[in-house]
């Protein structure tokens, strides 16, 4: 019997999973609130550690969605369970009966403007990494000109109390370097700085890309945590730091700052986790049933999670949980019959 | 009117005697111990006071006011202001009509303490006047006004809620004891007048107790007994009174001339505080105040348990509450005593042995105008302190400057190079002296600069600028207040907005120094203003108060919580602050958009058409 | 063991073998807080008084952690308590009280 899955959130997760779960017979309906697929990776221009481009990765993950049921620009409105069905309602007005549901709700990017010292939509010339990226896509940004002097600052809304986000955002690290690198292609002569509180290089070949950013483009590290921006009267940018490996307190003036935002969870997870009843983390994120074995199972019956939904991930992270999902709602409803 | 005996004396009156010379000599004592423990001066200024006939009549006033008829409880809540003042009022009424009726008709027992207590009990009625059913009709009067009190008293401690209470203080055992016979007292007052109504006379409450008891019992005359449960419950209240929170009766009846002789806090439990201590009437007001309590763990560091240990000596503990609290002076402003709560917390700081032997020598070395900077259009001039706190939150000392320039008003940056702390901090955190350092340099630098406006953007420093600098010919202003009047004057046009704010009261700006309109009057000018749950002098504290020591990461996360929650319960658009430290502590966690007062006044202005 | 007479650890050396730990776990015992750090460096480079010499609480709480306390200490005598530390700190140290509590455990 073909069984209905209603996979939420049409990132990368939600693409694969609804793309497994029509492998295995089953009938995915996928629902994604923006007007396109493809999430954050949709605005982003190329990824780590190789440069592949993302509207490659893209491509070639949308190239087969036949069989899938997919509405885009759709929010859902109310979930409810019967018996066995879950019954969503959406705000196209469609409402849908699921067998199972799959939650690829992925992450919020954090808001650069809450860390208010940055100066993130005070400043002229203080961007974020997804502006970054969208400059990278379309050459154009009024914030970035000519910069002789470049600083990216990591962990901006990660690894902070403060900020309400004490994780680590996991890809921001490889991102800042990939960008480093990206902007020193575009402008050889700018000085680049990183400032970093740990480098979290963990994956296959991340360490070469840092590697590659330190002897190829002479991108220069600083460990501290940028504590504060100013503008000077000329209107360019002055970062204080501390150079923890120093132990001094370093002065650097700057033409453009790239803040690496991180991931938050998704701002819409609580208002999901009271319609219905899977648990959330102290984090804001989704927990799953163990954090090792049963990594896509929820806690309530037919309820499955994807991708950064539990968490910051990598995108081969992500496109092999969604695959790991399908699997467990493959399984989930063989055990059903 | 006759008296019955003869000698004018029956033992029963003893338990009331015993408690009564109890208590007269023990608040002697207390009399003699505080002003013994004051400082010279301040206890020349108290004998200076007591002589000043505008002090006087200002104590008499107060006593009557506060003590008496509780005012300040009723505009509070008229269910309490009633419950207290009908105890208290009555109970005064009773005793003074008691001794009118002593002096008019035994004058010569007029000297005995226990006669006009027990009056009814050693006189016997002959015939009827119309001044005598006078009153016998307001002494039985008052008994029923206080009686109402009492009933509403025992009512409270049961269902604290029916009279706008959510918690009450947790009682100590005497406190208990203290309570129940201060609840026999006037019941058995009632039923031992009761008894003797039929000789002693009565009026409206009396009499017809009296047929009621010669109605139900055999032999009604046997009425001694009565007598004595009366005397009994009047001698226990007394012989616990100095170790319970009833205490606040006679002590604030020496309060209230130590305040008005103004006398401050100096030591924490000695002196003026003392008074204080046992002024306290526990009566719970600062439990619901405090924005500790969102825990119920933080109850226990609200004023009445900090006093209560302070009057233990249970230093360890007096000392965890006074190094928690935030110091935002909610509890002192909603007391019915206006308790210090604040300066008796500092006073316990300033003890403490931190070990800390601040340096600031290297002010001394820095040029006064190293780190100002002056930006020149000519025109008014001011001298603007952003603070400390300012380079973390751009948008204000940005903000400022550009509502500055629009006015074309000449300003000096006090600290753009770097900041000399205003001294607020460690002010509060007790280093008192140390403090003094900083004032000085920054005093200095201000007077050096010769601006005759002191423009600050902070709360917190504004504060320290108005109490204790000495800036003699140097305006201080709040940016508020200076905005206000930029605009009330049309120096600065501003248009409005299609919004909705709440405006929330920093503490140090609100309860510290009384400025509530000039924010809202320039708010109204801008936006429609939406009023917070609790506000002005009820507000609640941000969570990011400096004045504690030692509140955790998470406990403030949850005070912060409750705050936003009061000032988005008419869902404006924006909450809009006056103080960095509120700002940065709302925006991390608050859904609606935080903004600063400098921010909205910048937006709203009409730029001038050249 | 033979003992040659010289030592083989040369004094720029922190010998942490033999650091006497004792005063610093008292301040944890106080302060849990103090094993918190994570050297960010923020607090140093949003310090008021660091604008002016060279306090740096960073520095202060690490050498606490190694056993040597008595080069850095005094840096402390500069704090004004302004508390920006405390507002910057990414994992929510309550850095005057910590100063506080090193000042009181280790009498500067």
């Amino acid at each position: 019997m073909k069984r209905n899955v209603l996979i939420i959130g049409g990132g990368p997760a939600g693409i694969e999973a609804s793309r497994k779960i029509r492998d295995f017979g089953h009938t995915p309906i996928l629902i994604e609130k923006e007007s396109h697929l493809g999430g954050h990776l949709a605005k982003w221009h190329k990824l780590f550690p190789d440069g592949e481009s993302t509207e490659e990765l893209l491509n070639s993950l949308t190239s087969d969605m036949d069989g899938i049921k997919w509405f885009t620009d759709t929010d859902i409105v109310s979930i409810n369970k019967l018996k066995h069905l879950y019954v969503a309602i959406c705000s196209n007005g469609i409402s849908i009966q699921a067998d199972a549901l799959l939650f690829t709700t992925g992450f919020s990017l954090f808001p650069a403007e809450k860390k208010e010292e940055y100066g993130y939509g005070i400043y002229n010339h203080v961007i974020t990494n997804a502006d970054l990226e969208d400059f990278f896509n379309t050459g154009e940004d009024p914030r970035i000109k000519d910069p002789k002097v470049i600083g990216f600052v990591h962990c901006v809304g990660s690894r902070d109390e403060k900020a309400g986000n004490r994780q680590c955002s996991k890809v921001c690290c490889a991102t800042a370097i990939k960008q480093a690198c990206e902007m020193k292609e575009l402008y050889p002569d700018a000085t680049v700085y990183c400032f970093y509180m740990d480098l979290r290089m963990f994956g296959r070949k991340y360490e070469d890309l840092y590697l590659n950013a330190q002897r190829k483009y002479g991108i220069l590290f600083v460990r501290g945590r940028v504590s504060e921006v100013s503008e000077n009267i000329e209107g360019r940018l002055v970062v204080k730091a501390e150079d923890t490996l120093i132990g001094k307190p370093i002065r650097v003036t700057m033409d453009l700052l790239v803040l690496m935002a991180g991931m938050s969870p998704n701002d819409e997870n609580r208002e999901i986790a009271s319609m219905t009843g899977v648990h959330l983390g102290e984090d804001g994120f989704f927990m799953p049933r163990d954090m090792l074995f049963r990594t896509t199972e929820s806690h309530s019956k037919g309820i499955f999670f994807a991708g950064a939904a539990t968490g910051p991930k990598t995108i081969p992270e992500t496109l092999n949980e969604a695959r790991a999902a399908a699997m467990a709602i493959d399984h989930y409803f063989k055990q059903e019959v | 009117m006759r008296e019955r005996f003869i000698s004018g004396f029956d033992y029963f009156v003893l338990p009331f005697m015993i408690g009564m010379i109890f208590v007269i000599l023990w608040c002697i004592i207390g009399l003699i111990k505080i002003i013994v423990q004051l400082e010279r001066a301040d206890r020349i200024k108290l004998y200076k006071s007591l002589v000043n006939p505008v002090i006087i009549a200002k104590n008499f006033r107060d006593l009557f006011y506060d003590s008496l008829l509780h005012v300040k409880l009723w505009k509070r809540n008229k269910v309490l202001g009633y419950m207290h003042s009908s105890i208290a009022f009555g109970w005064f009424m009773l005793i003074v009509i008691g001794h009118i009726e002593t002096f008019l008709y035994i004058p010569e027992r007029g000297g005995l303490f226990y006669y006009p207590i027990f009056f009814r009990y050693f006189m016997a009625v002959e015939s009827t006047t119309l001044k005598g059913s006078l009153l016998f009709f307001l002494m039985d009067f008052f008994l029923l006004v206080v009686l109402s009190g009492i009933i509403l008293a025992i009512i409270k401690r049961f269902r604290s809620k029916l009279m706008g209470m959510r918690r009450t203080t947790k009682l100590t055992l005497l406190d208990r004891v203290g309570l129940y016979s201060l609840w026999a007292i006037f019941p058995l007052r009632l039923i031992a007048e009761g008894f003797t109504a039929g000789v002693g006379g009565g009026s409206f409450l009396t009499v017809p107790v009296n047929w009621l008891f010669a109605s139900i019992l055999s032999k009604p005359e046997n009425f001694t007994i009565a007598w004595w449960a009366y005397s009994i419950a009047l001698g226990t209240f007394m012989m616990v009174l100095p170790f319970t929170r009833y205490m606040h009766i006679p002590a604030e009846i020496l309060l209230i001339p130590l305040k008005n002789a103004g006398l401050r806090v100096r030591r924490p439990r000695k002196g003026y505080a003392l008074a204080e201590l046992y002024t306290c009437p526990s009566c719970g007001v600062c439990l619901d105040a405090c924005p500790m309590s969102v825990d119920k763990a933080g109850l226990k560091n609200t004023t009445v348990y900090y006093i209560r240990q302070l009057k233990r000596r249970n230093q360890p503990r007096a000392l965890a509450i006074a190094d928690k609290c935030l110091m935002c002076g909610k509890c002192s402003v909603l007391c019915p005593i206006n308790i210090s709560a604040i300066d008796l917390r500092l006073a316990l700081r300033k003890q403490q042995p931190y070990n800390i032997k601040q340096d600031f020598s290297y002010l001394d070395k820095l040029p006064n105008g190293a780190l100002t900077s002056a930006i020149s259009v000519g025109g008014e001039k001011v001298l603007y302190y952003a603070g400390c706190m300012s380079s973390l939150t751009p948008t204000i000392s940005q903000s400022v400057q550009k509502v500055l320039t629009n006015a074309d008003i000449d300003f000096t940056l006090m600290d753009s190079q770097g900041t000399v702390c205003c001294g607020r901090p460690l002010l509060l955190s007790g280093r008192t002296e140390e403090a003094k350092k900083l004032i000085e340099k920054n005093t200095r630098i201000i007077k050096e600069s010769g601006v005759p406006i002191l423009l600050v953007s902070c709360a917190i420093c504004y504060r320290i600028f108005k109490e204790d600098y000495n800036l003699e010919g140097v305006q201080v202003m709040h940016y508020t207040e200076y905005f206000e009047q930029l605009a009330a004057e049309g120096v600065i046009k501003l248009r409005k907005r299609e919004l909705r704010y709440v405006y929330h009261d920093p503490c140090e700006l609100g309860r510290g120094c009384g400025i509530y309109d000039a924010p809202r009057n320039a708010l109204s000018r801008v936006a429609e203003l939406v009023p917070a749950t609790k506000e002005r002098k009820e507000s609640i504290c941000c969570g990011g108060s400096l004045g504690s020591l030692t509140l955790t990461h998470e406990e403030r996360g949850r005070i912060t919580e409750n705050s936003i929650r009061n000032l988005t319960a008419n869902s404006p658009d924006r909450i809009v602050t006056a103080c960095p430290l509120c700002m940065k502590t709302f925006s991390k966690q608050s859904d609606i958009k935080v903004v600063d007062f400098a921010q909205v006044i910048a937006e709203s202005l009409i730029e001038e058409e050249e | 063991m033979i003992d040659f007479g010289y030592n083989l650890t040369p004094s720029s050396t922190l010998d942490i073998d033999d650091a006497n730990m004792h005063l610093f776990d008292e301040l944890c015992a106080m302060e849990p807080d103090a094993l918190k750090c994570i050297s960010c460096g923020s607090c140093a480079a949003s310090c008021t008084a660091g604008v002016f010499t060279d306090v740096n609480l960073r520095k202060v709480l690490l050498s606490l952690q190694r056993g040597c306390e008595k080069d850095l200490l005094p840096q402390l005598k500069s704090c004004m308590l302004c508390g920006k530390c405390h507002i910057v700190c990414p994992r929510g140290i309550n850095t005057r009280h910590l100063i506080l509590s090193i000042c009181k455990i280790y009498k500067i």
